[in-house]
């Protein structure tokens, strides 16, 4: 039972890693907080309605939700970033994007209602499962685990290794003196947007695969934890962003098995405040002296 | 506009001044939707259940706020910028989280029987609230709190205690927030936790920050047009919420510094002869 936990844990620490890492990586690139994300994390569900609506094989569904949640991220990007450049303009970007938010939840009841709606893949998928040391594994709960481990993997290469990474880390280092060397901060900016909902889009679309239905609602609670779990991790930090969502998924599982399922709600956010008082930059943040101006 | 409106325009009128006391020492606080919860809650319970009066019991919740806001805020405002906006956030779930959990006050069903409120007591306030503001507008006390938002370390070594004055502000601010929430419980006559979701917090931000952030009227603007236009874009029917966030987005994009953007004039700069 304790390792089903942990495995369940697991299973829910990738989606908020992968949710975290993306407003991290918007955080560490423009010093700015995006509330629209949690919505196209929510949205990502719904491109797995719409990949069984078209009657589609269901694995279509991941390279759909990187495209639809990328270009949601763009248009975020634009309408709710580009012209707000100035320090003062952190927190009316911020209240923006969240009036962005509203509207992709508005669009998304409009076609699909505002209760939670059934993908209308067949049961087997949940029950099918194998035995391994002495453990019932439920594939898509493995699938779950070994698609989040590849984009782990395939992320960390790409901001590590290529040029494009190059690019991103110097902006998120500083954006004057990136542009000054020559980096198109505008472009950098715009593929970080990319990723970042990208990522949010495959766990949006991950939850939904799991639970056999698509939320509207689960944007401000699901999605917004994951921000504090960013703050855990550290701001702009993208292993952080990974290890603190594992870490605050594992513990979500670990008290939902000794009883203590209502507190996992607040559970991370006295955690962020814990961390936060503790160290500053979060466990594993660098001392960085930013700060968002009111 | 219907009485019902006018009283939410009120109410959310004395909300945004919340934020924009509080933002005064440069603080942007993300938990006055829970300090407008915990003015709801307290002065819906001593009226309700306790049978005190209706002045009496806003006062208390109002005091049990500031109370409380500066207990949180003491910790909380050690951080800043986003990370305060992350912990402002953290109070509100957790006074969300604890009312919905508290058999006493009715949890995620509510709690009723308030006494109902009048257009006088609410546009009272406003007036009494706003009167305050703009007098602390032209006192030497904005002086401070214009050096504690602008640079604190200048602030400190002039010798202003800059935790001190947050701390106060952010106190008062969360007093305003709570007795707005207790006006809003009694003309609602019923309250749920989920009147006082994180979004009523953001919105309230939003107000404040839509309106402009550097005079006490910006905050009223914000407030009134923000309250009107969802009744305004009725006709709409169906497609209201979606129009109401991308008008908001229009707004700010057109707007970018808020829709006042002028300082107001101090206390230092209205007497000419001095300087």
């Amino acid at each position: 039972m304790l390792a089903e936990q942990v495995i369940n844990g697991l299973v829910l620490g990738s989606m908020y890693a992968l949710i975290a890492i993306g407003y991290s990586l918007v955080f560490g690139v423009l010093d700015k907080l995006t509330f629209a994300h949690s919505e196209i994390f929510m949205f990502g569900g719904y491109v797995g309605v719409l990949t069984v609506a078209l009657g589609v094989p269901i694995w279509w569904a991941i390279p759909l939700a990187i495209v639809v949640a990328g270009i949601q991220g763009l248009i975020t990007e634009l309408v709710s970033f580009r012209k707000f450049n100035t320090p003062d303009g952190h927190i009316t970007a911020a209240l923006s994007s969240f009036a962005a938010g509203i509207v992709l939840i508005d669009v998304t009841q409009k076609f699909w209602g505002s209760d939670p709606k059934d993908l209308g893949i067949p049961n087997t998928i949940y029950t099918a499962s194998t035995e391994l040391f002495g453990l019932q594994i439920v594939y898509i709960k493995l699938a779950i685990l070994i698609v989040t481990l590849l984009i782990m993997i395939a992320l960390q290469i790409l901001i590590a290794r290529t040029r494009m990474g190059r690019n991103i880390r110097a902006v998120a280092e500083s954006s004057t003196t990136a542009s000054l060397l020559g980096i198109d901060v505008k472009r950098v900016t715009q593929q970080t947007f990319f990723i970042a909902s990208a990522l949010a889009g495959i766990a949006g679309l991950m939850l939904a695969m799991r639970g056999g239905f698509a939320d509207p609602n689960v944007g401000l609670s699901f999605g917004l934890k994951a921000l504090a779990i960013m703050a855990i991790g550290g701001m702009g930090d993208v292993r952080g962003a990974m290890i603190g969502g594992i870490l605050i998924g594992v513990l979500e599982g670990l008290a939902f098995q000794y009883g203590l399922g209502k507190l996992s709600e607040v559970l991370v956010w006295v955690l962020m405040i814990v961390v936060l008082l503790v160290r500053p930059n979060g466990l594993f943040g660098r001392s960085v002296n930013r700060e968002l101006r009111a | 506009m219907s009485l019902d409106l006018a009283l939410f325009t009120g109410i959310n009128i004395l909300l945004a001044w919340s934020v924009y006391l509080i933002l005064l020492t440069g603080t942007l606080s993300f938990a006055n939707g829970a300090f407008m919860a915990l003015g709801a809650y307290v002065s819906g319970v001593l009226t309700a259940k306790f049978g005190i009066g209706y002045m009496p019991a806003m006062a208390m919740a109002a005091a049990a706020s500031a109370v409380i806001g500066v207990l949180t805020g003491y910790p909380a405002l050690r951080t800043r910028g986003i990370y305060l906006i992350l912990v402002t956030l953290a109070i509100t779930f957790f006074v969300q989280t604890a009312i919905e959990n508290t058999k006493f006050v009715g949890g995620v069903q509510g709690m009723g029987g308030m006494m109902g409120t009048s257009f006088e007591i609410v546009y009272g306030s406003v007036i009494v609230v706003g009167a305050l503001i703009w007098l602390l507008s032209r006192s030497p006390l904005q002086r401070v709190l214009d050096a504690v938002r602008e640079d604190e370390h200048v602030a400190g070594a002039i010798g202003i205690n800059v935790v001190y004055v947050r701390l106060a502000l952010f106190g008062i601010g969360a007093a305003l927030a709570a007795y707005a929430g207790g006006l809003y419980a009694h003309h609602m006559f019923f309250v749920a936790p989920d009147h006082f979701t994180i979004i009523v917090s953001v919105f309230i931000v939003l107000y404040v920050i839509m309106g402009g952030v550097n005079n006490m009227w910006g905050s009223v603007v914000g407030a009134v047009i923000l309250t009107v236009l969802p009744e305004a874009i009725r006709f709409i029917g169906e497609w209201r919420q979606g129009v109401f966030g991308l008008l908001i987005v229009i707004l700010l994009l057109f707007r970018r510094d808020g829709i006042l953007p002028f300082r107001s004039v101090t206390a230092r700069s209205g007497r000419k002869a001095d300087a």
